[in-house]
Order: structure tokens, then sequence, then C-alpha cells
């Protein structure tokens, strides 16, 4: 090392700058003569990764090899694969599992078929009186939390002072117990699911039916294409990738579903609503049995990688269409 | 005329759906300005007299202020922790392509993907074993790791978008890496900055789980005691949950009412572009 480089502590001193005027100068030199810039910057994030995410990940998957439950304080106990199979062969477990694909697939199939329809009537609305206002009115509910969400429709589905009920009784003269009727209760979550998420799925039909190039649908309005055929050889095209990406995020969104169905149901009646996501909870921090739910915590992220890798395939797909186009 | 006419039934229309997606949240601000016994009276009362009494007991309960200090701070400081890592993380994912790249993207994505159920416990384990539950440090770092992969989503997008002529030239006449960084790079992608700013900020100000479960007295946010408030035994406090919840949702929607063209960017991880 030669006096003039010299470590990057003493080049500071012979400038007698401080760091402020010295990065508003931009005179970092020992930052400039790095190689290792690109992997200066990152380091941060390496940091935040490494410390939060796979500590803590790789924690759990040693603890999802052991027998082990806080509140008994009986040490841990290694057990090997024996939570995985517990897990593998728990009847219950698979009925979560199929109970959150039942809602998955309920909940983002109406939500896009809503989502679209609902789309192509908003499309046209640019010149509409108040459309910032009206669109935070329709796109609101899928910014606030579950948490919050599920509480309004506590109380909207209360079966004595809840207005829900109020009007099936005058409606129909029944009375109807939305979250506490075993046959009811999986439709009342689902129905908050929709309403919270339809806006999201208008959102992206209203991106995708703009990714549809102006000329192409004047030239379909000219030619008198009747709008089945409209929709199948000018629209769908254009807006089938970004229309395929939102739908996949809702089903990521909706596999995660946990806060909302705690907060409506806690899982019940009995176990009429527990999807996964609440199994998770429960057995970690009603049961306590930390190795057992780090074993399930460990599959349920399994299925989130595949899901990411879908995902990611047809971004790629997306981009890959765009400059084809 | 007639077209006049019909154009308008359209914007009706179009206006009606908006007030019906909004209803549910509109019941809630209501009750909020109800008597405990208008809210609760059977059958349910349409017309009211509306009252502030439920905002001046809100204000005077003792966990108040704080749960709704704690959620601005904390909310604040781990996204503005975020988007510095992730700018940094972005800008050298844009412009240096390091081998790891697509990797590094992949796993941050996949981050946000996993059920928050499923990465509340080794987290959850981990804060217990370091005694790091129920601090601020413990909760807001937490957060901004929550924040980062979002943002380095949406900034990579951004900085993408701009030329890399622009670090050339700066480069060139003789500024220093930080400089263009900072100087150049950056004012350039203040709308990706905006979206992943307003959008952390909404997503942390929202969130429940790991707040329940890492959090503690300290460190209540607002949704936390929402539902602590609304799980209450011996009966719900209505018009207590009403009323904070009606103070809740006052920020997100706002937010979205002057944000509204970076929705869809901070809906879809900057991955879907464009305006609605």
């Amino acid at each position: 090392m030669t006096a003039e480089t010299g470590s990057p502590r003493e080049a500071w001193r012979q400038d007698g700058m401080s760091f402020r005027q010295r990065v508003r100068a931009g005179r970092m030199r020992w930052i400039d003569d790095s190689r290792h810039f690109p992997g200066m910057l990152l380091v941060p994030v390496l940091v935040f990764f490494v410390v939060w995410n796979l500590v803590p990940l790789f924690w759990m998957l040693g603890m999802s090899f052991f027998n082990y439950s806080i509140i008994t304080g009986s040490p841990p106990r290694y057990i090997g694969f024996g939570n995985y199979l517990d897990i593998l062969g728990n009847f219950s477990v698979w009925q979560a599992l199929s109970k959150t694909f039942v809602f998955v697939l309920g909940a983002v199939g109406i939500e896009t078929v809503l989502g679209v329809v609902l789309g192509f009537l908003f499309w046209g609305s640019s010149t509409m009186p108040g459309r910032r206002l009206a669109l935070t009115l329709l796109f609101a509910p899928m910014i606030l939390t579950p948490a919050a969400t599920g509480t309004f429709f506590r109380l909207i589905y209360e079966p004595t002072f809840g207005v829900a009920n109020h009007l099936v009784q005058r409606f129909f003269g029944t009375s109807i117990n939305f979250l506490g009727d075993r046959s009811w209760a999986w439709f009342s979550v689902l129905a908050v699911d929709v309403w919270m998420w339809t806006p999201f799925m208008i959102l992206i039909s209203l991106a995708a039916l703009g990714s549809v190039p102006k000329a192409e649908l004047e030239a379909a309005e000219v030619d008198g294409l009747p709008w089945t055929r409209r929709i199948r050889h000018v629209i769908l095209p254009h807006a089938k990738f970004i229309l395929m990406l939102g739908v996949l995020l809702r089903t990521i969104d909706s596999f995660k579903v946990m806060d909302l169905i705690y907060q409506l149901t806690r899982g019940g009646p009995g176990n009429t609503t527990e999807v996964v996501g609440i199994t998770l909870f429960r057995k970690a921090f009603e049961g306590f049995t930390m190795g057992w739910s780090g074993a399930l915590a460990v599959i349920a992220l399994l299925i989130a990688i595949a899901f990411t890798s879908i995902y990611l395939y047809i971004l790629n797909l997306s981009r890959a269409g765009k400059e084809a186009a | 005329m007639q077209r006049d006419w019909r154009r308008s039934v359209y914007h009706v229309v179009l206006w009606v759906v908006a007030v019906i997606f909004f209803l549910p949240i509109l019941w809630i601000v209501l009750a909020a300005f109800k008597t405990k016994d208008d809210l609760l009276a059977v059958p349910v009362k349409w017309a009211f007299r509306p009252t502030l009494a439920n905002f001046v007991d809100l204000v005077h309960r003792h966990d108040f202020f704080s749960s709704l200090w704690n959620s601005f701070l904390i909310s604040a400081s781990a996204v503005v922790v975020a988007l510095v890592v992730a700018f940094l993380a972005a800008y050298c994912f844009s412009r240096f392509k390091p081998r790891s790249t697509d990797f590094l993207m992949f796993l941050l994505l996949s981050i946000r993907m996993v059920p928050a159920a499923a990465s509340v416990v080794p987290v959850f384990l981990m804060y217990t074993a370091l005694g790091w539950k129920d601090t601020f440090w413990g909760v807001m770092l937490f957060y901004a790791m929550f924040s980062i992969p979002f943002s380095v989503w949406i900034l990579k997008g951004f900085i993408d978008g701009i030329s890399q002529r622009f670090d050339e030239t700066g480069l060139v006449n003789g500024g220093s890496r930080l400089h263009v960084m900072f100087r150049v790079v950056l004012p350039q992608v203040r709308p990706g900055l905006i979206a992943a700013f307003i959008f952390n900020l909404i997503f942390v100000w929202n969130e429940f789980l790991f707040n329940f479960i890492i959090g503690g007295k300290k460190t209540t946010m607002i949704p936390v005691s929402l539902v602590t408030g609304s799980l209450a035994q011996g009966g719900v406090d209505w018009t207590f949950v009403a009323t904070l919840a009606s103070v809740y949702l006052v920020p997100p929607v706002i937010a979205i009412y002057f944000f509204q063209k970076y929705l869809l960017v901070g809906m879809t991880f900057g991955t879907v572009r464009g305006e609605v």
C-alpha cells in the first residue's frame, strides 16, 4: 500500500473534512476506489436477511425435529422426522389444508369474476365527476387491515343487534347467526374476504384493460367486431398477463389468510373455518407446541416458495410477451 | 341530449357500486357517533342523534395515545430504515447486476409470500431467546425487514427505468459514486420512493399478528388494541371498538385519496405499472 491510497481512515484525516462535507464534495475516495462497492451496497440488506430470516428459519428448522413445548418446561427431545410424520398422518391438518384450498378457490374465483365484470364497468369512467373520491371509497376495503375489517363485520354480523341479521329478519322473516351457525360461518367469512379483495381485482382488471393498445381497440370498433370476439382476439391477448399476476397474488394472499378469520370466528364454530394459518397459530400460541408448529410452518413455507416460483415464471413470461409484441 | 342522459345514469351506477363497497366501513364510522344505547338497540335504529362522547372517552383512555404514538413512530422509523437499505440494494441490483441478483430478488419476494403465521413462529422463538420482545428496536427493525422486500422490488423497477447514461456522465465529470447515487439517480426515482414509502407505511400501520406476538405493553399499536379491545372477556365495548376503528382508518383512506396513482404499483410489488 502506498502512502497516497493509504487506509480509508488515513485518507480521511489528510483532507481535514467532515463526513458530510466529504459526501457533499463527492470525495469519498475510499468508496470510489474500492473494488467491492457493489458488495458494500448489499451489506445492509444481507444483514437484515440473515438476522431476521435465515437465523429464525434455521432455528425453526432445527426445532421442527424436536418434541418441544413451552409450557411443559421439559427440555426439547430429538425425535427426527416425528413431527413431520405426525402432521402428514394428522386428519385435522389435512382437513385444514383442504379447507384452505377450498377457501382459496372460492374466494379467488368469485373475486376474479366480480372484479373483471366491475373492471369492465369502470373502464370508461375517466370523465366521471368525483372519480377520485369514488375510487377511494371503492378501494378502501382492501387498504384496511383484516384485523380491523374483521372487527367491523363482527359488529355487522352480531346476532342480536347486528344490522345484517336485522335486514334478514325484515326481508325473509328468519334469523341467521352468521358467525355462530355451523352452516353459515364459512360463507360469512368468505363474503368478508370477497368484499375486501374484489376491489383489488377491479384495480387489476383496470390495469389489464389499460394495457390494451388504443389503436387496436379503435380498429376493432371500426371493423364492427362483436364484443365476444373483441374480448377474445383484441383484449385478452394483451390483458391476460396482468390478470394472471393479479389472480396469482390473490391466490398467495388468500392462502395466507389468518388474521381475518381469527378475528371473525377464531376458526370456529367447532373447526368449520379452521384454515392452515389458524391451526398453526393455535398450536403455536395457544398450545405452545413449538416443535410441531415449526414443522407445519416449514411445510407452509415450501408451499409459499412454490407459489412464488410460479408467480415469477408468469412475470417473466409477461415481460417476454411484452418485448415480443 | 340522449347521450348525456345515458352518461349520467352510467356515472350514477358507478357511484352506487363504490358506495356499496364503502357501506360496511361507513356503518362502523356511524357507530362511533352513537351512544351505547343507540348502538346496541334492537331492532337496529336507523336515525340517531350523533354524539362526540365516544371520542372524548377514547382520548381519556390511558392506552390510546401510547398506541397511537407507537403506531406512528414504529411505522415511520421502520419505513425510513427500510427505504435506505432497499435503495442501496436496488441500486446495486439494477446497476451492477451481481450474479446472485435473480436469486436474491426471488428470496426477497418469497419472504412476503410466506404465511405470517408460519414466519411468526421462528421470529417469536428468536425474540424470546434474545430478549428482544416488546422493545422498540426489536419491533421496529422487524418491521423494517418486513418492508424491505417490497421496497427493493419497487425501487429496482424504477431505477431500471433510468438510463445508465446518467451514471456514466456523472462519473466522467468527476462525481463520486455516492454523488451519482444520491444526487443523480435518487431524485429521479422520487415516484418510486413515494410509492414505497406510502405503501410500506400502510402495511406497517395495518400489521396485527407480529405486533400481537412480539410486541407488548410498550409497543402496542392500534390494530392490536382494536383486537384485544374487541375480544375482551365479559362483553365487548363496542362503542370503544367502533371509535378506535374510525380513528385508525383515517390515515390509510386519506393516503389512497392523495396517492391513488401509486395504488397499482403499491398493491403488486411494483410488478405491474400503470395508472388507474
